[in-house]
Order: structure tokens, then sequence, then C-alpha cells
């Protein structure tokens, strides 16, 4: 019993070590291409929101855009896509996201009590030294789904911190982080984000700190001119590089896009901007209705978000407004249950704004673009349907994810349109894109080129359920609580006739998989794997369209979740 | 069916109502207790454009004005609460002893349904304070209750004093001392803070006094001394710009702040608690500090077991400006009771039972020529009640700020909220109470296990 016990454990200890150092997850893009010249003919090219040309070409080479409209000779070593019935548009651009930048890990070492008042400036979240650019890794996760969404650029930033550091223009293309950065520091990051349990604590805390530092900024950066004019006397300055990186902040050089996502955060941006004096973008905006006007009388840019809270059909605000006028004739409805339904009502009436905003800004002249920071990107498509629905018309979405984003990051000459000269950063879609079956079929990032597959139209059987298809690969990562680790699925067959492989980082293993069973969208096996002993991994998956989530459970170790999706079929 | 119009009705005119912060209306026949000038019967109050701007018989309607029949009810200044925390998204921060540059102004949270429940007590300012968690704490904010206004420049009574809060006593201790290990664990440590930190102001102050006396030499190279909100915060205190709110129970800690700014030439100095203030009235009357207390409440922890109900009128007759507050979001509802109490203990008047909730907290606040008392020239606050203020049944029937009438106890709906949860989870069989006492909020996290 002892041995087994340390046996368990050592096995334990390779598994998270394992995890650790071995992340595989499989790359797009690993072969150089066979051409870099691509022709897109017979499609309807949407140029720019409101431009179209039926049945153009657009012709890319070298990553740029070479030609475009209906008259394009097409080179003999062009790669072609023939998109007969197909739309292309710009490549989306994203306002404000994290796209690139890994989520640090949750480890921070206790401080000295004594330094609770005053932490170093870093385990405080204040690094606007910092530069998102140099945090670009080329696998982090969300790259592909955006991608695969029509995302070609972000304007990324990082994680966490009331100043992360400054933000930079990515292209979600690139085998290394430093390939896919396009323009470096362009914005200051900025959050009210509270240092956790040390100062700043509050958001009371942080208002404060954003006073003092930029008024020190201004203070050293007035000195430092001077003595950098004539340093014959003076003392020579301080180093202090929180308050340098700040002095293209203070000289309005650079903006602070700032996330701004209740209407009280808003209302705070406003009251710094007006006490301190910065050029300010607001982000992440979720709560923007009501100051529609606060935005008009600004004319700073915006960012809408488009993570929204969930908005359940069955329970419009109609309906249960009929319920409760209906009630004489029912009478049946109890107080409670009129109370409840005027509270849902109201909560209805709450979630409906988040959708409407969008429509309304556009229609009294508030110009903004998207952002996506929050959004998962299984639920940017649906989102985006539903405010189009509730008034935005498709070519101010359309403006709102290309041409207003290039407009206020400063990127309309080389992105936002599809004009020659422009980067190939395009989107094909087998129908046009706001239609609610639109599939994305090529992304071209750089000019290079993602293809992906028509998703299978949802045939609904007699029964209601939806065909499970897990046949493909399947990237997928775990928590444990040490960390997380990772690796692939490979399921070929149909359900019920599966077979397939699973790759485990800790043993550097390709593992058969036994047992399948399928119930409902639940894919669940089992691998038995070496690590001196042979132990047996359950998997269950539950699968929803191209995600999944799971658990995986190592004997008696317990059982840890994971969640993975397709790799697209390349 | 109707009732859900209703409700939608009354919230659109509330979210709405941003572009006309004033209001006029004519408060017609009441029995007005002008607090500064005795009580006038069947007398009209005017209210033009947000000021108070008639006060008399007979008085005609303006076109456009509201009118309010006020027969047999009772007019009074809106009441004034000197220590809150309401309308608050954050109250301590609570890192470190010294945070006189934070200011909760920066946290003010318009869609707080205590604004409108506070309303529906005839209250119509509060003082909201920054926490007791530290012995110099942030900068506080006085709020004009103008519910239904998202902006929350558009809470802030503009043109009100800066004032701070100070706090004494087992609060600031345990939080540092016993929660963090460090200054102040004592009353002595208290003291050293509250001196050292004005010492270090005084410094800061010369320094840049000599700093821009050199500045206009043209070969002068000097450096300026490094900015910093905390020190600056606390010289503004030593140039008399910003008024002390100290949280305070005991007569000796009391008697000590007294001393402390005696020896630093502050002189605005308002206690806030002082439990323990009967036993130092004439030093406070001497002083020229004055007191914001509770009627009768106390013994929630050692230092304040000594307490009596008399201490508003102690107090009052040794002529220190004395006021009764909440510090309560549920108290807050019927300050009015609270000041009736003193009058159960210690005979006061009506009128100055009545003061204690109006034109003294106002003092308190540095805003008594504005508010506090019913004259012609003062903003339109008004407070309407159904039978006597200090009767057990007073009931509040309007309450008036700048002139718009923002509680109507006969249009009161049902679901005031601006904002409502869009993720809440709808369960009518269930109330859940909110904190009442919010004055260690956001200090939770130094008292894990």
């Amino acid at each position: 019993m002892q041995k087994h016990h340390r046996l368990f454990r050592g096995m334990f200890l390779l598994l998270i070590v394992g995890f650790f150092s071995n992340n595989v997850i499989a790359q797009e893009g690993d072969l150089k291409p066979v051409t870099n010249k691509y022709a897109i003919k017979n499609a309807t090219i949407v140029q720019a929101p409101g431009q179209i040309i039926e049945n153009g070409a657009v012709l890319i080479e070298n990553g740029l855009i070479k030609a475009v409209g209906t008259n394009i000779s097409i080179p003999a070593d062009a790669w072609v896509v023939n998109a007969d019935s197909m739309f292309v548009y710009a490549g989306f651009i994203s306002g404000l996201s994290n796209i690139g930048v890994e989520k640090p890990k949750e480890e921070r070492k206790d401080l000295d009590e004594k330094l609770t008042g005053n932490p170093p400036n870093d385990y405080a979240g204040i690094t606007p030294e910092r530069s998102a650019a140099d945090m670009l890794q080329a696998n982090e996760k969300t790259i592909s789904s955006f991608r695969q969404l029509g995302f070609t650029a972000s304007h990324t930033v990082a994680h966490e911190g009331m100043l992360p550091g400054t933000g930079s223009i990515i292209l979600l293309n690139g085998k290394k982080g430093e390939e896919m950065l396009y323009k470096e520091d362009i914005s200051m990051f900025s959050q009210f984000d509270a240092a956790k349990g040390v100062y700043p604590n509050t958001v009371i805390g942080v208002m404060a700190k954003y006073r003092d530092l930029y008024r020190k900024a201004s203070q050293a950066r007035d000195y430092s001119s001077r003595y950098n004019t004539d340093p014959a006397g003076m003392e020579r300055p301080d180093a202090n590089s929180t308050l340098e990186a700040l002095y293209p902040v203070v000289d309005k050089q650079m903006p602070v896009i700032f996330k701004a996502e209740s209407i009280k955060d808003i209302m705070r941006v406003k009251a710094l901007q007006q006490d301190l004096n910065f050029t300010p973008i607001y982000g992440e905006v979720k709560q923007g209705w009501d100051a529609i006007p606060t935005f008009k009388a600004l004319g700073s840019p915006i960012f809408l978000s488009l993570d929204y809270p969930e908005w359940k059909e069955e329970d419009k605000k109609e309906d249960l407004e009929k319920k409760n006028s209906e009630k004489e004739d029912i009478k049946e409805l109890s107080s409670e249950e009129i109370e409840a339904n005027a509270l849902k009502a109201r909560k209805m009436e709450m979630i409906k704004n988040y959708y409407t905003q969008a429509g309304i800004m556009s229609s009294r002249g508030v110009q903004f673009g998207f952002s996506t920071m929050e959004v998962k990107s299984k639920n940017f498509k649906t989102t985006l349907m539903k405010v189009i629905e509730y008034g935005l018309s498709e070519d101010q979405a359309l403006a709102a994810l290309t041409t207003q984003p290039a407009r206020i990051l400063g990127l309309s000459n080389t992105m936002g349109t599809i004009e020659a000269g422009k980067i190939a950063n395009l989107i094909v879609s087998d129908t046009a894109y706001f239609n609610k079956n639109a599939n994305v079929r090529y992304v071209f990032v750089d000019g290079m080129k993602y293809k992906y597959e028509a998703k299978e139209r949802k045939k609904k059987k007699s029964n209601g359920e939806e065909p499970l298809n897990a046949d493909g690969v399947w990237s997928y990562s775990t928590e444990t609580p040490q960390g997380e680790g990772g690796g692939t699925i490979t399921i070929s067959g149909s359900p019920g006739n599966y077979s397939g492989t699973m790759t485990l980082s800790f043993n550097d293993s390709t593992n058969d998989m036994e047992n399948i069973e399928v119930d409902g969208n639940t894919v669940s096996f089992s691998v038995k794997t070496n690590v001196g002993e042979e132990i047996t991994i359950d998997v269950s998956m539950t699968i929803d369209e191209d995600t999944f989530e799971g658990t995986l459970s190592v004997a008696e170790f317990g059982s840890f979740p994971m969640e993975g999706s397709k790799e697209p079929e390349n | 069916m109707k009732y859900i119009q209703l409700l939608t009705a009354l919230l659109i005119s509330v979210t709405l109502s941003k572009a006309q912060q004033k209001g006029s209306v004519l408060i017609k026949n009441g029995t007005v207790l002008t607090i500064t000038n005795g009580i006038l019967e069947k007398t009209d109050v005017l209210v033009k454009d947000g000021k108070i701007s008639k006060i008399g018989k007979g008085i005609k309607t303006p076109n456009g004005a509201k009118t309010i029949d006020a027969s047999g009810m009772y007019v009074m200044p809106g009441i004034i609460d000197a220590h809150s925390h309401l309308a608050l998204d954050a109250i301590n921060e609570a890192t470190n002893p010294v945070t006189a540059e934070v200011w909760v102004g920066d946290a003010l949270d318009p869609l707080d349904i205590g604004i409108y429940q506070a309303l529906a007590g005839g209250v119509t300012i509060a003082h909201s304070m920054h926490g007791s968690a530290n012995a110099i704490g942030g900068q506080c904010e006085t709020v004009k209750f103008r519910y239904g206004e998202l902006d929350p420049d558009n809470l802030r009574m503009q043109g009100a004093p800066r004032t701070i809060k100070f706090a004494l006593g087992e609060n600031p201790t345990r939080v540092h001392g016993t929660g963090n290990g460090i200054l102040p664990r004592t009353r002595m440590g208290i003291e050293h803070i509250i001196r050292s930190s004005f010492a270090q102001a005084q410094e800061y102050r010369e320094a840049w006094e000599a700093y821009n006396k050199n500045i206009n030499n043209k070969d002068f190279k000097g450096k300026a001394p490094i900015y910093d909100l905390r020190l600056e915060t606390l010289a503004d205190i030593l140039k008399g710009d910003i008024i002390i709110q100290c949280h305070s129970y005991r007569a000796d800690e009391i008697y000590m702040l007294m001393q402390v700014c005696k020896d630093f030439g502050v002189d605005k100095l308002v206690f806030q608690h002082v439990n323990e203030g009967f036993k130092v009235a004439p030093e406070l009357a001497e002083f020229g500090a004055s007191a914001s207390i509770f009627s009768d409440w106390w013994a929630y922890k050692f230092e304040v077991y000594y307490s009596t109900a008399y201490n508003a009128a102690i107090l009052t007759k040794n002529g220190v400006t004395t006021s009764i507050n909440s510090d309560s979001g549920e108290l807050i509802r019927h300050l009015y009771h609270e000041a009736a109490k003193s009058q159960k203990y210690g005979g006061l008047s009506d009128n100055e039972a009545l003061s204690l909730i109006t034109i003294n907290p106002a003092k308190q606040l540095g805003i008594e020529h504005r508010v506090g008392s019913l004259e012609e020239g003062k903003d339109g606050d008004v407070a309407i009640f159904k039978n006597h203020p200090l009767s057990i049944y007073a009931i509040p029937m309007f309450t008036i700020v700048d002139g718009i009438v923002r509680f109507d106890r006969e249009n009161d709906p049902a679901d005031m909220r601006i904002y409502p949860d869009p993720e809440e989870k709808i369960d009518v069989t269930i109330w859940k109470e909110k904190d009442y006492d919010r004055c260690m909020q956001n200090t939770e996290f130094l008292f894990k296990e």
C-alpha cells in the first residue's frame, strides 16, 4: 500500500510536470505556402460598407491586395478560389482584445504586510512601461478561434492591473510573436482594476493613483525637458521607468484606451479625462445607452463590447406584460406571480438595452467600433446577429468591424477596406456574412490563406436532436490544481463506429482510444498509457458544434475539467 | 398592464430628467417650519428654478410651476444626514493608515436604490463618507439626492466645502495594528500618525513655498519638490480648505485631537459618533468643534459602552453645534424619529430637535448659507410631512430637491431601480437585506483566518 502511494505520487508529479513543459498544440501554417499569389474570382466583393462589386475578383500578391475589380487578369501561378456565390469582405479588426496574450497564472507571492500600503508598482498592477508586443505568443488559443470568425487584426493589450502596459496592433498570423506584431505601442491600456489586498485596493484608491501618477509624470517630464535643453547646474532627473512610460500620454502623443464597461466606468473615465487631460478611447463599453449624449458631447472614440447578458427568447417583455394584463380573464395569477412577472419584465427591458444601443448610437450619429475583449468566440456571431436584429444595419455592423476600428486606431491606409495596396486581410464567406447560416470558408491574413469547411447544416431529426459530429482533430487543454496541460484527440468514423487516438503531453505518447461510447452529444472513452506502470485515463467530451467541455479522470487522482476545440482542416 | 405602463412612464421620466436639474414648485398653505424664523401657519413656499424665491401668503402660481396643496401638512427644510455611506461603490481604502488622497466622490453610485429610500424619509442631502479603517482616511462627498441622474457630477452638491474622514480608537488600531502588524496599534499610535502626517505636510508646503519664491529668478535651476497627492491634501487641511470629520467615541481621544489641531492651527473640526461627547462638551464648545451623534445607539463594541441618550441634549445645552446622523441605510429613512428622541431624553424644544437634522448638520458641512432652513434665496430642498415631523405619526409625503419632486408618496412605484441587475435571479419570496453598517466595508480581506 505504502509503495503504491509513492508510485502514484510520482506519477502525479510526472503528469503535472509534463503538462507544464510540453504543451503540444498543433499549429496551422507550418508548411511554406506553395504560392504567394491568390485570386478570388466570381465573388460579390464588399469593398467597404455599402460599396459592392458584383462578380469581381481580388488578386493577392506577397501579402498585399494587388488588384480588385471586375476586369482583372489572373496570373497563371495564382492559387484560385472559385468563389461563385461567395462574398468577400475586408478582414475584421478587434478594437480591443487580449488576443495573442496568455492570461498570467495566479502565482502571487504574499507581500510583506508592512508593504501593503506602498507595494512595488508591478505588484500593484502598475506597469505602463510594459508592452503587449513583448508578450505575444503565436499559439495563444483565441488567435485561431477569432481568426475563424473573420478577425485578421487586433488591438491587443495585456491582462490585469490598472495600468497593464501599452497596446499594439497585431495580425492574427505568424509562427512567432514578433511576426504577428504590426504596430507597436499605439495606446496606453488602462482599467479600474484594483490591486488585490494592497494599495490601491479599491476604485477610490485607483482613481487617486491615476491622479498622482499623471501629475508626477507631467512634473518629471517638464523637468527632464528643461534638463535636456540646458543641464548645466541642474540636478540630474530621477530615473523612473513608470513615469517615463507615461510621458507620451501626458504629452497627448499616445491615446489612453480605458476599459469602461459599465455606465459608472464611463463616467469615471470622463471625470479623469477632464481632470488629467489625456486623449481617451472608451473600450469594451457594455452599458453605453445612457451615455450617448456624453459620447456625442465628448466626441471620443468608442469600442462597444459584444459580451452582453444572455437574452432568453422565452422571457420577452411583451409576453410578460400580456401575462399580467390577461390576469383578469384568467384570475389565477397570485400576487407573487404578478410581482415576479413585473420584475422579469424590467429585467428584460434592461437586457434589451444592451442589444439595442448599437443601433441607437448609429442613428444618433455616434460612431463606434466593436471590441472583443470579453465576448467568447462562440458567442460573437449570435450576439452580433441579435444587435443587427435590434436596429444596427449590416453596413454599420461591417463598419464597426472594419473601417471604424481602422479609423480609430490609425490603420485606414493599410486596413479596413478591400483596395489595391492594402494588406491582404480578407474574409470569404459562402453567403452574405450577416446571414445566420453563413460559413466563413477562407480567411486571408497578411496574404496567408486559412481554409475552413462549411459547417453541416443543422438537420433537425424527428426527435429534435442534432447529429453528433465528433469526427476530426480536437485540441484540448485541462486544468489541474497545479496548472494547465493539453494535447490532441483525433477521432475518425461515425457515431457508434468511432476510433481514434489521444496524445498525452506528460509522457509524450499517442494512445489508442478504447471503450468508446456515445450518449447524445457526449463521447466518452478511455486510454491506457504507460508511466512505468500502466494507468487508465477516462475521458468524457460533451460536444457543442466545434467546441467541447468535459472531464479527464486519472485513476484515483481525481477528475479535472477539460475543454477544447476542433482544429480547422487546413 | 396599467401597472407596467405606469411603472415604465415613471421610470422614463426619472432617467431622462437630466436636462432639468432645477425645477419650480409652489407649496401652498402649509405649516412652514422654517427652523431659523419660527413657524409660519398657512403659508406658501415658492421654489423657482431651484431656489426658494418667496415665502408668504397668497402667492400666485407662476406659469408652468407645479403646485402642491400642503393644507394641514408640515413643510420643513430637507433633512440633512451628516454621516452616511450611501451611494458609494467603495468606502475604505484600508491598505494604509493614511490615505488622504483618496476621495469617495470618485466612487459615487447614482444607481443606489438607497438614495430613493432615503428620499422617502424626507432626506435631501447626505454626507457620504469614507470609512473608519484609517487614522486619516479619504475625502468625503456632500451629495444631493437627485435620484435618477446618472452622471455622478449631478449628484454632487457643487460648491460644498471639501471634507475628510479621520478615525480614532478601535477601528484603525484593529485594521492596521492587529490586521497588519503596523502602526497604529494603540491610541498613542494614532496620535503619532496624525501628528507626523501634519508635520510632513508642513514640510512639503514649506518646500513648495521656498521653490515658488525662487522660480521667477532667471538663474534658478532648482528642482521642485516631488508632487504628492497625499501631502497636497494634508497641506490643504492645514490651510483650512478641508473640514476634518473625525470618527471618535472616547472623551480622551476627542480631547487629544483637539490638542493636535490646536498645535497645527487647524480649527475646522467635526467629531462623528462622539458617544462620550457629553464628558467634554464645554471643551468642544470652547474649541468650536461640533458633534454629529447617534440618538441612542451604542454598546456594539468595547469603546462604545459609556454612552447616554442625553448626549444630544447635553451637547446642545453646552453650546456645541450638534446633529443626529444615521450611518445607516435604514436609520436614514427616519431621522425625524431619531431627532424626536432628543425630546424624550433631555427635553429639547421642537426647533432644537429639528435643528439636529437640518441647520446643524448644514453648519457641520459648511453649507448652512444654502440649505438647512427655509429662507428666501436658499436652495429649494423641502420635505413635506403629514403630521408633525417629530410626531410618532409623522409620514413623509413629498421630498423636493432643487425644486424637483423626487419623492411623492401618492405616486410611489413599486420598482424604482434605475438599472435592474440583468442577471438577477428573480425570487419574490426572499428579501435580501443590504449591509447597513458599512463603516468597515472593504477591510474584510485584512481579517481572513
